[in-house]
């Protein structure tokens, strides 16, 4: 499974997203307001999220705003972060 | 996310530019007797002659005071308004004649050091009493960058202390206007290790949902972020109200320090415990100190 896929079946456990199916979900949609319809302080919950099941700490948040506008953006975060691991 | 349009509260202050400045003036030429001798008559008459101000307190004073005459609501407004207007007073002193014109009582600021030790950053809980900024001048004492999660209305005329001698502000002011209610930003500095503040009694729009706890016997919608920032950051909270003691004097009273559990979820119920210990402490300092409470909008309608 790529990043993308467990990325989107973490959020849809974790967040109690039940209406949603990871097909629902696209790469490109915003996660915050009309996109997945996360709110502001989801993102609370979604550093949370990358910590406990990637084991990166989203430290400085500037790169949080970057990874935090799509699926697709998050993605390719926890890759970056992983492969400089 | 809450429509900002909808709020019914405003930051903006009800007098005009010339007026603040007249004040201005007089503290830098008569000091502050003279500020507060002008400061009774003002208040006399926006009390007596401009009702919106009356209506304004009204809502929170009928609660606090159920059962008064209608002369005994005059008195209780005009002591409401002359409390606001002292800590405008005594704010701008600060920001003109310089922190030694104003006694801010230590007490207080040792137990926010030992939690700030513990490493998590600190979440202070405050609320719309007394004169906050003067508590934050008095948290310089523990040498750690302090920010301010704040709504300023484009068209506020009263100045942040530090605005009147053109210093660099002692604190950082977040805006829950910006991007993600500045969710981020919270975050950033409490994984810094530093202090940041938030007002526990006002959804600023932004940051996040709110849920509803009886206060003064009915409920209001109080926000939850501060207490989801500390479950997923592990940051101790301490409900602080700076307030003017009898003495004319400004304390810093740390009503309550607790530790939230980890990883309490998205939820909003699970936060509710905490914003009810909040509201107690809250409705505790209102009894004590009912004249410092600066919310002078209907926090109990349905539509907030």
């Amino acid at each position: 499974m790529d990043t993308k896929e467990k990325l989107k079946k973490i959020l849809i456990d974790d967040l109690n997203l039940e209406e949603l199916t990871p097909e629902d979900i696209d790469d490109n949609a915003p996660l915050f307001g009309e996109g997945l319809g996360l709110d502001s302080l989801d993102a609370v919950e979604l550093v949370v999220i990358i910590q406990k099941h990637f084991g990166i700490e989203i430290k400085n948040m500037e790169e949080g705003r970057v990874a935090f506008q799509s699926i697709e953006a998050l993605a390719a975060y926890i890759d970056t972060r992983m492969e400089s691991a | 996310m809450p429509s900002r349009k909808s709020k019914q509260w405003s930051s903006r202050s009800i007098g005009s530019n010339w007026q603040h400045n007249v004040f201005y003036t007089l503290i830098r030429c008569g000091g502050k007797p003279a500020a507060y001798c002008l400061l009774l008559f003002v208040v006399l008459y926006y009390t007596l002659l401009r009702p919106e101000v009356r209506n304004r307190s009204s809502h929170y004073l009928k609660r606090r005071f159920p059962g008064r005459t209608p002369l005994r609501m005059l008195w209780d407004s005009y002591l409401l308004s002359l409390g606001i207007g002292r800590t405008l007073v005594d704010r701008a002193i600060l920001g003109i004649l310089g922190p030694e014109n104003m006694y801010v009582s230590p007490e207080g600021t040792s137990e926010l050091a030992e939690l700030l030790a513990e490493g998590h950053g600190l979440i202070l809980i405050t609320a719309h009493v007394g004169c906050w900024q003067l508590a934050m001048s008095n948290l310089a004492a523990l040498n750690t960058p302090v920010s301010l999660l704040i709504h300023r209305d484009e068209e506020d005329r009263d100045r942040h202390f530090f605005e009147h001698n053109s210093k660099k502000p002692p604190y950082r002011i977040i805006d829950p206007a910006g991007y993600l209610g500045g969710t981020l930003e919270m975050l950033q500095v409490l994984k810094n290790g530093e202090l940041l503040c938030i007002m526990g009694d006002r959804n600023m729009g932004g940051e996040g949902g709110s849920v509803s706890v009886d206060f003064l016997g009915g409920p209001v919608k109080f926000p939850f972020s501060p207490y989801k920032l500390s479950s997923a950051t592990g940051a101790p909270v301490a409900v602080i109200f700076p307030y003017r003691s009898k003495s004319g004097a400004y304390e810093l009273h740390v009503a309550k320090t607790f530790q939230i559990p980890e990883n309490l979820g998205r939820s909003a119920h699970a936060y509710l415990p905490f914003a009810r210990e909040f509201v107690a402490a809250l409705e505790t300092f209102v009894t004590e100190n009912p004249y410092q409470f600066y919310n002078f909008y209907n926090m109990w309608s349905p539509e907030e």
